[in-house]
């Protein structure tokens, strides 16, 4: 008997009782949607975080100065003036990194002619560029005679380039930050949000010791706002952590049962927390697909329970004219792995809408890719498998003259 | 011995129910050449059922020998009575057994398919034996939009699709009117004659075991007459009146 027959029949048999045959269905359908989905949308949230994470630098970990306290009152975050240029070049050296940079950030009117607008400034130094992965695209980066003559250079996004120049060339044009005016020396590439809520394409880059000159002044001339500090690789972030924590440590000269007047954060760990929902949800969602599939494996195992002994005459009749036990066996299996599949197909459409549907909230980007749909065949077709044996074996071992006698 | 297509040497076949055996053969010795048309009769419990079953290959004998076609089927598998059925047997029933999901011209293409013959080629070969039945033009038919008649003429060809020199009925008639009975039993002889096909069938009818050439009568599990089919029924019919003819 060729698989061909075998299918036809496997489909007939399924036509003959098609609100059965639907009803079975049901539960692999739900399993395999389920499934399908986790699959995507654990996917999509890898996709997600690993977006998010080349945007923002992979392997960051952002060291800002303690609170400052005052007569026992813990002031906000960052306020103390307890990070310095020379912890930064310090950090810098630190074999568990590829570099530290340091940063002053604040927030000035930017001028061009008569356009305008107040933007975030960020002085940085040469190191911030690889720190970031902030490349340029047209000019140049800052040099280290530009830090060290607190030259007034600015390097912008690109959305800024457009705001204020339009198409025309930026480089060489100047902007006036908090009326001082800076040189465009270069336009940065790419856009898009990154995960600290900014855009590559607003950003307003200064070198750190002309922001301190003439933009950001204090009486702590050395101090900076935050530093950030690139791993090695994501294996070794605990490393890196723990160095930076004994190097301030031991540069601020903070005795052993003293706190620290840093605080340290993994940025990556941030982006993962937000993707943690997704992952969480598609874990859910694995446990319906799970329990569904193995409950609606059980359906099909009964109603082929069912099937067989319906069809106990008709076994009888092929066994009669020449069906094999391996004949019925294969029959009663087929049918089994067919409603599966035909239910892991439907579950894989419905996925399909599921994820269009989370896509066009515009919030995450849900595709069902082609291992998904690969996984959810196979997945149905085991439980058809499995489940379906045991009432084929049941049919196949049934006695030919006892069946031709049942009624 | 081997000219014979069926030998039957001290066939018995017990029944265990409860732990207590019941025999229903009690050593059975028939032989049929190919070619023979025999009848099998005997009143309920007689056990022609169960021989039945057991020429079939649906069933094993307890005990005895039952060389089918030269071969020994006391020693086969079930995949390998399955392959017997198929190639050397042909199925009539009394309650045509045919599948009702499936066309007639699928019905008549089964045994054919399950031998491992390419669908088209099972399809025609159908075809050619439905016209042979006088039913082509019902291939497309379901089982059930054929009266009685029409059914069995589908399940006699079913049963020589695959060109058995073996064919097993069995109570053939036994639902159908004195004329679609008549016209069946002809069909049969006339395979038997045309053809060559051995035929066996059971039957309690003395009117259907007149078509054949030989009979065989069974009683209590065991062969009361075998011998030319009309002296059988003369010797029936005599002691018919004795038994319930007297006033």
């Amino acid at each position: 008997m060729n698989v061909l027959q075998v299918f036809i029949e496997a489909f007939r048999s399924m036509n003959a009782n098609r609100l059965r045959t639907a009803l079975t269905m049901l539960g692999i359908i739900i399993g395999i949607t389920s499934v399908v989905m986790m699959l995507a949308v654990g996917e999509s949230a890898k996709k997600f975080i690993s977006k998010e994470l080349e945007i923002l630098g992979s392997n960051l970990l952002i060291i800002s100065p303690g609170a400052n306290r005052t007569q026992g009152v813990r002031a906000r975050t960052g306020t103390a003036p307890s990070l310095s240029f020379e912890d930064a070049a310090a950090l810098n050296e630190l074999p568990s990194l590829n570099g530290a940079a340091a940063a002053l950030q604040g927030f000035f009117q930017i001028t061009s002619g008569s356009d305008n607008s107040n933007n975030s400034v960020l002085g940085v130094t040469p190191e911030m560029f690889k720190v970031r992965n902030w490349k340029i695209e047209t000019g140049s980066y800052f040099s280290d005679s530009d830090i060290r003559a607190a030259a007034k250079t600015v390097i912008i996004g690109k959305k800024v380039a457009d705001q204020f120049f339009y198409k025309a060339d930026p480089l060489g044009q100047f902007l006036r930050i908090d009326n001082v005016p800076f040189q465009v020396t270069g336009v940065l590439q790419g856009e898009g949000r990154s995960f600290d809520g900014g855009d590559i394409g607003d950003l307003v880059l200064v070198p750190i010791t002309a922001a301190r000159a003439n933009l950001i002044r204090s009486p702590f001339p050395r101090n900076v706002h935050y530093v950030i500090a690139q791993g090695k690789s994501d294996k070794a972030m605990k490393d890196a952590e723990t160095d930076i924590k004994e190097m301030l440590r031991d540069r601020h000269r903070i005795k052993a049962e003293q706190e620290d007047d840093f605080r340290i954060e993994n940025l990556a760990s941030i982006a993962e927390a937000g993707a943690k929902i997704s992952t969480g949800l598609a874990a859910l969602l694995g446990a319906i697909g799970a329990i569904s599939l193995v409950v609606g494996g059980i359906g099909i195992m009964n109603i082929m329970l069912v099937s067989v002994t319906e069809r106990t005459r008709e076994i009888g009749i092929r066994m009669a004219i020449g069906a094999k036990p391996r004949d019925v066996l294969l029959q009663f299996l087929t049918e089994a792995v067919v409603i599966c599949l035909v239910g892991g197909l439907i579950g894989v459409l419905l996925a399909s809408a599921g994820a269009a549907a989370i896509t066009s909230t515009g919030k995450i980007e849900v595709e069902i890719g082609m291992q998904a749909i690969i996984i959810a065949c196979a997945f149905s077709s085991f439980v058809g498998i499995f489940f379906g044996f045991y009432p084929a074996r049941r049919a196949s071992r049934l006695l030919p003259v006892d069946c031709l006698r049942y009624e | 011995m081997s000219a014979a297509l069926i030998a039957l040497q001290g066939v018995t076949k017990s029944y265990f129910s409860g732990g207590v055996e019941t025999r229903v053969l009690h050593g059975i010795d028939v032989q049929v050449p190919r070619g023979d048309f025999v009848a099998v009769m005997g009143q309920s419990g007689s056990g022609k059922s169960t021989l039945m079953n057991i020429l079939g290959c649906l069933d094993q004998a307890s005990a005895g020998s039952y060389l089918l076609n030269g071969v020994d089927t006391l020693s086969l598998s079930r995949a390998e009575l399955a392959t017997i059925r198929n190639r050397t047997i042909g199925f009539v029933f009394q309650s045509f057994n045919l599948i009702k999901r499936m066309s007639v011209a699928e019905n008549v293409a089964l045994p054919l398919i399950y031998a491992g013959v390419s669908r088209a080629k099972a399809h025609q070969k159908a075809l050619s034996e439905l016209e042979r039945v006088g039913l082509k033009d019902f291939a497309r038919r379901l089982p059930n939009q054929l009266s009685g008649g029409q059914q069995q003429r589908v399940a006699i060809a079913r049963a020589l699709v695959a060109d058995p020199p073996l064919i097993l009925a069995d109570e053939q008639t036994g639902n159908l009117d004195t004329q679609t009975s008549v016209d069946i039993m002809r069909s049969l002889q006339q395979l038997n004659s045309e053809r060559g096909i051995t035929i066996l069938l059971v039957t309690h009818e003395p009117d259907i075991a007149a078509y054949a050439k030989r009979l065989v009568r069974l009683k209590d599990g065991r062969v009361l007459y075998d011998g030319p089919a009309a002296e059988g029924l003369r010797q029936l019919a005599a002691s018919h009146t004795e038994t319930v003819g007297q006033p």
